[in-house]
């Protein structure tokens, strides 16, 4: 009896952390339509901040306490809804996600730069793990207390915030219609920024109680997941309900610590289920939850994509292979590794361009499902042994229908909901693969047969041989890769281009009025799911030939999250935004990271400005990723469109292109280094359209552009002022003009409206007396 | 025409809203080859009995009975590979897709459905022809007026071959001369056999266009008839100009 009161109480306290971790995101949720991913992150900030300030600064433990409530808190919510997620309305639910993410991934590298990962730190109780009182034999700590105690308080303190305050009833009333608000006079804008304060010093207070709780440790990565099974709770409110939010934080707290409790001890991996148990909770809970109501809901959201033809992609898919091969000239055998691993990311991050791109779901877990065809690969197409040891194609194949399989079960209980528990769900199975396939390290019998799922938690995944292509071969694996990529990016295109592809954009769109003209919703989303998990494995695969020994390291969640921050950063639409956000996220960091380590170690003097100028890379790439709500199409939509003005002078681009190829023949003779010519190569792109309209002006501006650029006469200024057709008209006939002038009008005006882009009713003449 | 077969008919619908009554005990009926209308004054409950006939919104009671079938708990797909299809009040567009693109994808949709070798592309050539878009079929579906955008969505409905086509104000925010065009294309597609109900503010148009016509108001369906018989009902009067001014 005492045992099961023992566990009945740290059941309690765990839940009552969770609920406080909970509310706080379903406050936020509610009144500004966004989840926020990065919830679990804020809170382990806050933890960190309040160990340096009570432990390290030795601050009183109250002034501390108050410090991180009152001010540290509120602020961080307050800035973080005034610089970021105020710019989030007209997006796409995608992209309020991603800049959430890129958050997360912020803090993370934040809280690495300033506490350095490498020291161990521990978070102590309030009033010490000592200090306890013993009701009938069970110990309860006063931290414990505390924790019931605070959770209780927020129970009841939002319970009459939002029933009885007005300013509760104005924080739901946000959500439902903002204009509406602000038509009676208040300021939707203020309630929110007000709801993103509490919600944050709810997450900072959760960190800070949960952390020694969990153990103490100080741990970005491990208290960052830790605050994220708490979405499992708040997904049992339907992230609306509070009360049911708390029922759900204690089923889920009481169900961890009687786990550990009775479960008998020869099952071993009891403690990998408890550390899955609230991803597999947020499984079973999608599961149950009601379908919902279809409604009609196209707005036009800010994202923009073109879809090129099959023809311009083939173009392209050559154009990246010959550049592949020749870059390959340029760079040392060290690096090929790096750039193979880059392909093989920008082959997982073209998952998420077919499935966020082209059909608005999202997967927040690409890795992991890269990870489980690894596995199935390892196990089923490995032959040979030692040096001679290849995967087979059987392997490959096998892997990525597993992939595939693995994909439709995942998917399944969240295709009936909104796209935001589809990506839950996906972070679920990350969380589920981290925690429990991966740690399958050990030889067990599954139904008679032994066999370890990850042996010795270290894979030696052997290259590729199919026919002659043997991937042993570092220039045949590289360019293999490429040549995967390309075709797959042609395919993907050319998938786009089907009827498949225009039901996929109708489903994004309009998801009523594509079930209105007999579109299987579910049936579709499942299809394009395993499709895109399909292509997610066979990058998970190359990724592990690639590494040839992964281990559950390679497969965290961070990474699956900057894939999708950086493919989104691309430009999601885009083959092309899938090869940047790949390229960037398996080799981009490791170089750059690299690059800097080897400079500190050349010139030991500057080590520290390496250092420095290394971990705001990291924290820089994440504020690009929350510069997406400026720029949600991606950087792919803005490059496009600069060079598609071109066109009109492609004399501009011959000169770029053989600029490049001089640049290129400089580094083949190692007159330049590599870093130089790539540099040089993308500035140059980039500046191209600028650079165009700077030197052909004349080819390259629109009228009205050029007419602003010649400078007007004095005295003509003001008289100058365009004027709508109806004036001319006037003119035409008070002047005795013939009506023939008068009709050609309009079709003037129409060809300088195009101009203007805008409607031809609206057209106007600019007329210079 | 009066002898023409039902095709769809509800009978007890009851939709609430918390306690709000929207729909109260409705039994309206919409007959093949003929445009049937469905008026009232805004609020009246016409868009929700529209999304109980597609199964957007389940019935608080009621059966709604499709081509001599129960289709009350049948999902909106389901409806419409039944031969349903709708336009939207708030319009539902693929805002990523061209005109002609939306109009194909429908036609995609039902291949899909279907198995059936469609010529998708000639079947759209012919939709964009009759309800007159081709001249703006290459356009982004953002950057056309209003009115036309109902013409596109009516098109989409028709590319699935349907035997019943519910419209919501197809044709607020068309100009005369496209309401002129939009009454004939109509008045064609009734003749040649199609159920059309419309929901329409613009009473002319409607009393031109139908053959019946049912009459909500606050969820209650105060009267159903001819043009005439409607026009000289006391209740209808009374609906739309208030009973002091008949008083």
């Amino acid at each position: 009896m005492t045992l099961f009161m023992t566990f009945t109480v740290l059941g309690l306290v765990l839940g009552a952390v969770y609920a406080i971790a909970a509310s706080g995101l379903v406050l936020t949720y509610n009144t500004s339509g966004i989840f926020n991913f990065a919830h679990g992150a804020q809170a382990m900030i806050g933890a960190f901040l309040y160990y340096q300030l009570q432990a390290v600064w030795g601050v009183p433990t109250i002034v501390s306490v108050a410090l991180m409530l009152l001010v540290v808190g509120p602020l961080m919510g307050f800035l973080l809804h005034r610089f970021v997620m105020g710019g989030l309305r007209d997006t796409a639910e995608v992209t309020k996600i991603v800049v959430t993410v890129a958050i997360l991934l912020g803090f993370v590298a934040l809280s690495q730069w300033a506490w350095d990962p490498q020291e161990a730190r521990m978070s102590k109780m309030f009033f010490g793990a000592d200090s306890y009182v013993t009701v009938r034999g069970v110990t309860i700590r006063y931290h414990e207390i505390i924790c019931l105690l605070a959770a209780a308080g927020i129970a009841v303190g939002l319970r009459l915030l939002f029933t009885r305050s007005r300013m509760g009833v104005l924080m739901r009333a946000t959500v439902d219609d903002p204009d509406l608000l602000r038509l009676n006079g208040h300021d939707p804008e203020r309630v929110a920024g007000l709801a993103w304060a509490l919600g944050s010093t709810l997450a900072v207070l959760a960190g800070i109680l949960i952390t020694p709780v969990a153990g103490g440790a100080l741990e970005a990565n491990a208290l960052t997941l830790l605050v994220i099974d708490a979405f499992a709770a708040a997904l049992f409110g339907r992230l609306r309900s509070i009360p049911r939010t708390f029922v759900g934080a204690m089923v889920l707290g009481l169900t961890s610590t009687y786990l550990v409790a009775y479960a008998p001890s020869e099952w071993t991996w009891v403690t990998n289920l408890r550390d899955a148990l609230p991803m597999i909770v947020l499984f079973v809970v999608l599961l149950v939850l009601p379908q919902d109501r279809l409604r009609g809901a196209a707005v036009r959201t800010r994202e923009r994509y073109e879809v090129p033809t099959v023809r311009r992609a083939a173009v392209w898919a050559v154009v990246m292979v010959v550049a592949t091969v020749a870059f390959r000239q340029l760079i040392d055998d060290s690096s090929v590794g790096t750039l193979i691993l880059g392909l093989s990311f920008a082959i997982i991050a073209l998952s998420l361009t077919v499935l966020t791109g082209y059909a608005g779901e999202l997967n927040l877990a690409p890795v992991s499902f890269g990870a489980i065809a690894t596995i199935v690969a390892f196990h089923s197409g490995i032959s040979g042994t030692g040096l001679a040891a290849r995967m087979n194609l059987v392997g490959l194949v096998a892997g990525v229908l597993a992939a595939a399989v693995t994909g439709a079960l995942v998917a399944l209980p969240a295709l009936r909901l909104r796209g935001l528990y589809l990506a839950l769900a996906t972070l679920a199975f990350g969380g589920f693969v981290s925690s429990m396939v991966l740690r399958e390290t050990q030889t067990r019998s599954w139904f008679g047969h032994d066999f370890a799922i990850f042996p010795n938690g270290n894979l030696i995944v052997s290259p590729l041989a199919v026919g002659p292509l043997d991937f042993a071969d570092q220039n045949t694996f590289l360019y293999s890769a490429a040549a995967v990529f390309a075709v797959l990016g042609v395919g993907v295109v050319a998938l786009r281009n089907s009827g498949y592809g225009r039901r996929l954009a109708a489903m994004k769109d309009s998801p009523a009025a594509a079930a209105m003209l007999g579109q299987r919703l579910v049936r579709l989303k499942l299809s394009v799911f395993m499709v895109s998990t399909a292509i997610a494995g066979l990058g998970g695969i190359f990724m592990s030939m690639a590494l040839t020994s992964v281990t559950s390291e390679h497969f965290v969640y961070v990474l699956s999250l900057s894939l999708v921050m950086l493919t989104v950063v691309g430009g999601i639409g885009y083959v092309s935004g899938a090869l940047f956000g790949g390229l960037l996220a398996g080799g981009g960091f490791t170089l750059v990271v690299g690059t800097f380590n080897e400079l500190s170690i050349e010139h030991p003097v500057h080590a520290e400005t390496f250092g420095i100028l290394s971990h705001s890379f990291l924290v820089m790439t994440a504020l690009v990723g929350i510069g997406v709500a400026q720029n949600p199409s991606g950087n792919f939509f803005e490059i496009f469109h600069g060079q598609r003005t071109l066109a009109r002078a492609p004399e501009v681009r011959y000169t770029a292109l053989a600029v490049t190829v001089l640049l290129y023949l400089l580094a083949y003779a190692e007159v330049i280094g590599t870093w130089t010519f790539g540099i040089l190569v993308v500035v140059l792109w980039q500046a191209l359209p600028a650079l165009g309209r700077a030197l052909r002006p004349d080819r390259l501006l629109s009228q009205d552009e050029l007419a602003a650029r010649a400078a007007t006469p004095l005295e003509l200024l003001g008289v100058d002022t365009p004027y709508p057709d109806r004036l001319g008209e006037r003119l035409d006939r008070e002047l005795g003009l013939p009506a023939r002038h008068r009709q050609v009008t309009p079709v003037q005006s129409v060809v300088i409206a195009a101009d203007h882009s805008s409607r031809p009713e609206e057209g106007v003449r600019h007329v210079t007396v | 025409m009066s002898l023409s077969e039902v095709l769809l008919e509800t009978s007890g619908v009851v939709v609430r809203f918390g306690g709000n009554t929207a729909v109260s005990d409705v039994g309206i009926d919409v007959r093949a080859g003929a445009v049937t209308g469905l008026i009232g004054p805004n609020g009246a409950g016409k868009t929700t009995l529209y999304n109980c006939i597609t199964g957007m919104q389940r019935p608080n009671a009621g059966r709604i009975v499709f081509d001599g079938r129960d289709i009350t708990r049948l999902s909106p797909g389901a409806r419409a590979r039944m031969g349903m299809a709708r336009t939207f009040q708030r319009l539902e567009l693929f805002l990523s897709l061209s005109v002609r693109d939306n109009v194909r994808v429908a036609g995609d949709i039902v291949r899909a459905n279907t198995r059936r070798r469609v010529d998708v592309e000639a079947e759209t050539d012919r939709v964009l022809e009759l309800t007159g878009l081709t001249d703006i079929a290459h356009l982004d579906v953002s950057d056309i007026p209003t009115g036309r955008a109902r013409v596109v969505e009516v098109a989409r409905a028709l590319m699935t071959q349907p035997r019943l086509l519910l419209l919501d104000e197809p044709a607020s925010g068309q100009t005369e001369q496209e309401t002129e065009l939009f009454a004939q294309l109509l008045q064609g597609l009734a003749d040649d056999g199609l159920a059309v109900c419309l929901v329409e503010h613009d009473l002319p148009l409607v009393m031109r266009l139908c053959s019946r016509i049912h009459v909500l108001d606050h969820g209650v369906l105060i009267a159903s008839g001819t043009p005439a018989e409607v026009q000289a009902s006391p209740a209808v009067v009374e609906a739309y100009i208030g009973a002091e001014v008949v008083a």
